[in-house]
């Protein structure tokens, strides 16, 4: 048996929460949002993560950050498993928004470049042809259900593409991307 | 003549065009003008600028909403992610003025301005609210005959509510879909997984398996308890794990079912008249058996 000086104690002080509440703050999740949460588990009941089996899903996702545990999403990619459904967000009813968490832990992550590879072919795709997702052989099943060829997106047009890169290039985007923005 | 802009983000114009196909055929056969949406982009997905920053998100979505504009349209889209990212941003936007006067500093470098008068529609939504019930029962060609559907409506079509400019009166017991199913002349009973996520998007990327069980989950027991013939979903993405994914499933062995699955307009076009190799031509679970039986149906 380990003594009770081996257990592994958290200091929660402001100190130690400071910083990544401040993070949080910067990436659109005001703290005392953060801390209205009960942890009544109301999110967890219907989350597609809870639901998928991963190991942190909503109701421990909000309770680590409360906790200021920032390492944890830095190591474990849980976060990025969220389906946006948005679910958490319509029965909490305490009103803390945990998808608005979830999009800013993934902020802070992304900064310190943990997040998924595909993350960032997704980005890259968007960035370079305004769109994320893109299939192979696309012009060819356009024009068997009759369609042209190219959509009328910025896929087929080249001045409106290179607009959009222009106002890209005035986001956030400039600063953390990890691809160049040519 | 009413008029829409036609938003069609990344996996209708790019993987699934039959569904581009079929909202082109819907909306001008019930005298709506299409109006393409020169130069749109993603819309843009939860991954990527949204999980970057908050401004540059709605930066994206601004991009979008600004082309709708300059037109003096509305859009419509039959993608659950694309409503709810051009949505939430305007949402952000209304609430917090000064993330929108940002965005418009951003925004006038590409030569645009987004001014927030734009309504996002989805497809079932604005069939619902605009077309009507009895606009569609007077067109339909080829009723449904009580075929029985299993409706997938979309966690994105649904919440967050206080985002959506249109929606159902309870979102925890949607009936639009199931009144525009039945405005075909189809049956939709409800089912206890009717609003389980079918694990499409992030999760699917991230951990593939138990993203599919989300769907076989959710699938097996809605088949256990109401035997649909044809599964109907209100969005593209739920539609890629519905069709294109159920298929590469049965390929794999890991069901021994298949239960052939459309998009909402799909089917809208298939009951007006549309050519089947044009409205449902890129299904991959064989959907011969269904397109017979609708078009024999009368």
């Amino acid at each position: 048996m380990e003594g009770a000086r081996d257990v592994n104690v958290i200091k929660l002080d402001e100190e130690f929460f400071a910083e990544f509440y401040d993070e949080l703050q910067e990436m659109g999740m005001d703290k005392n949002q953060l801390r209205r949460c009960i942890q009544c588990g109301m999110c967890a009941g219907g989350c597609p993560m809870a639901l998928a089996g991963l190991e942190y899903f909503i109701k421990r996702i909000v309770h680590a950050s409360i906790l200021g545990l920032k390492e944890i999403f830095l190591d474990d990619s849980s976060v990025w498993g969220c389906q946006s459904c948005n679910r958490c967000v319509e029965v909490c009813p305490m009103d803390v928004r945990p998808y608005e968490l979830i999009q800013a832990i993934r902020r802070v992550c992304f900064r310190e470049y943990a997040m998924p590879s595909n993350t960032i072919d997704g980005l890259r795709n968007y960035y370079e042809q305004g769109h994320a997702v893109i299939m192979k052989g696309y012009e060819e099943r356009r024009q068997k259900v009759g369609l042209d060829p190219v959509p009328p997106t910025t896929i087929g047009n080249e001045e409106l593409r290179k607009k959009f890169q222009e106002v890209m290039k005035a986001t956030a985007l400039a600063e953390v991307a990890p691809f160049p923005l040519e | 003549m009413k008029r829409i802009g036609l938003f069609l983000g990344c996996n209708i114009p790019l993987r699934r065009p039959d569904i581009e196909y079929s909202m082109r055929y819907i909306l001008k056969e019930f005298g709506v003008e299409v109006v393409d949406l020169e130069g749109a982009t993603c819309c843009p997905a939860f991954g990527t600028m949204p999980s970057v920053d908050l401004v540059g998100w709605c930066v994206g979505a601004a991009w979008n909403m600004a082309i709708a504009e300059e037109k003096g349209v509305d859009m419509i889209t039959g993608c659950g992610s694309c409503y709810g990212s051009l949505n939430e941003a305007r949402y952000h936007m209304e609430k917090h003025p000064e993330i929108k006067e940002k965005v418009n500093e951003i925004l006038a470098k590409g030569g645009k301005k987004y001014e927030g008068k734009v309504k996002v529609w989805n497809v079932y939504n604005y069939l619902y609210e605009v077309i009507g019930l009895d606009a569609i029962k007077e067109k339909v060609k080829y009723p449904l005959n009580e075929m029985v559907l299993g409706i997938q409506v979309g966690c994105h079509n649904l919440w967050p509510s206080k985002a959506h400019t249109s929606n159902d009166d309870d979102v925890f017991h949607p009936k639009r879909l199931k009144e525009v199913c039945e405005a075909l002349g189809g049956k939709a009973p409800e089912y206890s997984t009717m609003l389980d996520c079918c694990g499409m998007g992030a999760l699917g990327s991230l951990a593939k398996e138990k993203s599919w069980n989300l769907f076989l989950n959710k699938v097996e027991k809605m088949r256990a308890e109401i035997n649909p013939e044809l599964l109907v979903t209100g969005c593209s993405s739920c539609l890629l794990r519905f069709d294109n994914d159920q298929a590469q499933m049965k390929k794999e062995g890991l069901i021994d079912w298949e239960v052939p699955a459309v998009h909402v307009a799909q089917l809208v076009a298939l009951c007006l008249g549309a050519e089947p190799e044009k409205a449902v031509g890129l299904a991959e679970v064989p959907i011969e058996g269904i397109v017979e039986k609708i078009r024999g149906g009368k």
